[in-house]
């Protein structure tokens, strides 16, 4: 029996997920912990999403052969090793979703598509670059504007009926903007679901990018489970004539830690090869 | 007495600037614009007749000579005393507010213990109002949404852990009430906060209750006096929401023109680093705009990068300034978007870089921005002029006058400690203009 440990250390929210693999090498996912950073120190937040998993577990610190961190986990102590936060979505996107050829990652400050192959392995990728506009920050900023919790966001851009036309906005200024929006007498629903919708058009212009021509694509990633979003990237993808289906999963935030536990067992796996060579 | 006022709707704050006849500056006001915009434009306007009331107490009682050598002293008093029955007065429909809102959030079984948290909330919040107020006592903020949101906060924090629910539930009761309570003038208890305040000055300091009948009449005559509202001129970012007509509105870089003129007659150039914009402005010697270059729709280099760092770091906007001049070495940014810088500040921090030298770093990032904007402009003139909110902070300064020196040489670098008013003041001396010089009255909004 081998157990592995991935951490995802985003700018939004910390993710860990403890996996047990047999002899042959079938994952079995134990456990897994997500926690909100808010200001507080990620790296402490890691410690405590590993202990978190190993007591849902019932494991000790000791019964863990590797642990791989992934996002901005480089600077974890305990880590046995990181792993690029490209290839562990890849990876943790396709256990999810099998039949995914696509990986879409919202995070709270990037966005990244990512075209891989049946095994997770990655074909291409694009990302958005030097700005916020449109990542999960940005629509976390507008719902506490508009006094809406998250979970709300995304029922209401789905009642929208003749959502607001929203060029893409300085993550920062947004505020500015949805206060404009507000003060001419417009539903929060429209706003949401108009923001939603410029989102979605730069989702899909990452997606096209890519190279994908058809197939499912995964969202993850802390926005993969807004409802309004995904709705309204399907639309997007539909006007922009893209055979891709987009569809998310419950675990769709964990794909990060998943990616990194499995390949942590990989590398596990090589590692001892290479110790048992290097004995004999 | 005929009064002319300027607004300026900026993103952050709005102002306004009152002026008599013979242009003198009566009374300033400024109130947060993060609610409807005439909102904030009355209220802006309320605070700056307010603060004219204040200025005429000053002026007739030290010409009365009734309250000599304590003036001072009064005054603030009266004002603290004032600004407190503001605040309690705010409380109390904060906390009425949050329960009604209470009532249609979706909490389920909590919504019982997140009422009772309510109560206990706002019960520690008056008892620590007066303490707000106190002599000497410090604010981050002086807008209500700051002063009641960062006690709230605190408060809230303690309270939930105590009563056992969560904070996210009282953060969204927040969320959803605040705004409701910042859009409500309250002009109609300014009078009675004022006779209420003065009563208890008197009160506070016994000393003066000897002089009250002199001192009470010249108060209660400035009261009764109307000051009329002769002209407005509206400038800034949410002009074209202001209730008024197309002739009552003027841009924000003629009002950023003739405001810096109007504060140093020498000046040529003008930089405004305000909430949401950065502007460089040549003007000739009348103050007229000769040409001027702004930043697009984004945060970098602007105002609002500051307020955004101050919420990262959970501080003040004021106290950034502060901070970032104790810095010992500069640390370079090199995140352009604001929400990246964010999140470069928290990964500096994380790795045992000192806060006040990342946040040196982030003021020169912004001047920096400001310098190229300046060169696309013409470049800068002597008299240099200094205006905007950013103006106030004083890391900023130092990085401009570093930055100003390295590629202009030495100039006269002009900073009003008022110069957030600056398109206000602009705005009324066209006010001023319109009347004065050309005679016309004020218009209905078309």
């Amino acid at each position: 029996m081998t157990h592995t440990i991935g951490i995802d250390v985003g700018s939004g929210a910390v993710k860990t997920a403890l996996f047990a693999f047999d002899a042959s090498g079938a994952p079995q996912w134990l456990a897994k912990r997500c926690e909100r950073i808010r200001r507080r120190d990620p790296m402490s937040l890691a410690e405590e999403g590993r202990d978190g998993v190993l007591a849902d577990a019932g494991l000790a610190a000791g019964d863990i052969d590797y642990v791989a961190t992934t996002g901005e986990g480089e600077n974890v102590k305990f880590a046995t090793g990181h792993f690029y936060s490209m290839t562990t979505h890849a990876r943790g996107g396709v256990f999810l979703e099998p039949a995914a050829r696509a990986v879409v990652d919202i995070g709270a400050l990037n966005g990244r598509a990512i075209y891989v192959d049946e095994r997770g392995k990655v074909l291409s990728y694009k990302m958005t670059s030097q700005c916020a506009s449109g990542s999960g920050q940005f629509l976390e900023n507008i719902a506490r504007y508009l006094g809406v919790a998250v979970e709300e966001i995304g029922p209401l851009s789905q009642t929208s009926q003749d959502p607001e036309k929203v060029s893409s906005i300085c993550a920062v200024l947004a505020e500015t903007d949805v206060i404009n929006m507000v003060s001419r007498g417009i539903a929060t629903p429209d706003i949401l679901k108009g923001i939603h919708l410029s989102m979605a058009s730069r989702i899909v212009k990452l997606l096209k990018v890519t190279g994908i021509k058809e197939g499912k694509a995964l969202l993850t990633g802390g926005l993969a489970l807004d409802t309004g979003l995904l709705a309204a990237i399907r639309e997007e993808m539909g006007n922009e004539k893209v055979n891709v289906d987009a569809v998310s999963h419950p675990d769709s935030i964990h794909a990060g830690a998943i990616g990194a536990a499995l390949w942590g067992e990989f590398r596990h796996r090589k590692l001892a090869a290479l110790t048992e060579r290097a004995v004999a | 007495m005929r009064c002319f006022i300027g607004i300026d709707l900026g993103s952050t704050t709005t102002k306004a600037v009152v002026i008599d006849e013979q242009q003198n500056v009566l009374g300033r006001g400024i109130t947060n614009s993060r609610s409807n915009y005439d909102t904030a434009a009355a209220i802006a306007k309320q605070e700056a007749l307010v603060n004219g009331r204040f200025h005429l107490f000053r002026e007739k009682l030290s010409t009365t000579g009734a309250l000599n050598g304590s003036l001072d002293a009064f005054l603030v008093q009266l004002e603290r005393d004032f600004r407190l029955g503001q605040y309690l007065e705010q409380l109390v429909d904060l906390e009425a507010t949050c329960r009604r809102n209470l009532q249609s959030a979706k909490f389920g079984d909590a919504t019982r213990g997140v009422e009772e948290a309510l109560a206990e909330v706002f019960r520690r919040l008056a008892v620590d109002a007066p303490a707000l107020f106190a002599p000497g006592a410090k604010r981050k903020s002086d807008f209500f949404r700051d002063i009641a949101g960062s006690q709230y906060l605190a408060t809230g924090e303690t309270v939930a852990r105590e009563a056992g629910i969560r904070y996210d539930f009282l953060l969204n009761v927040f969320d959803r009430s605040i705004i409701e309570v910042e859009n409500r003038v309250y002009a109609d208890s300014i009078r009675r906060h004022l006779l209420a305040a003065l009563e208890r000055a008197f009160v506070a300091l016994p000393e003066t209750a000897s002089r009250r009948a002199a001192v009470e009449a010249p108060i209660k005559g400035i009261l009764d006096t109307d000051m009329v509202e002769t002209y407005i001129v509206g400038t800034g970012y949410g002009r074209a929401r202001l209730p008024f007509s197309k002739e009552h509105i003027r841009s924000e870089i003629l009002c950023h023109g003739l405001g810096a003129h109007m504060m140093y007659p020498g000046t040529a150039t003008v930089l405004d680093i305000g909430g949401q914009d950065t502007k460089a402005i040549q003007v000739d010697p009348q103050g007229i705009v000769e040409s001027f270059q702004m930043n697009d729709r984004c945060a970098a280099g602007c105002g609002r990068y500051l307020g955004y760092i101050a919420d990262e770091m959970n501080m003040g906007l004021h106290e950034l300034g502060p901070m970032a001049m104790k810095s010992t070495k500069t640390i370079r940014i090199n995140s352009t978007c604001t929400v990246f810088a964010g999140a470069e500040l928290r990964d500096r921090l994380a790795l045992g870089d000192k806060r006040e030298d990342i946040m040196a770093g982030l003021h020169r990032a912004i001047i920096l921005r400001a310098m190229s904007i300046l060169a696309r402009s013409g470049g800068i003139r002597d008299e240099f002029t200094f205006t905007g909110g950013v103006a106030k902070n004083e890391a900023a300064v130092k990085a401009l006058r570093e930055l100003v020196r390295e590629n202009y040489g030495e100039m006269t670098l002009n900073i009003n400690p008022d110069s957030i008013y600056t398109g206000a003041l602009g705005g009324a001396t066209f006010a001023w203009r319109a009347v004065m010089e050309e005679g016309k009255s004020a218009e209905a909004r078309a």
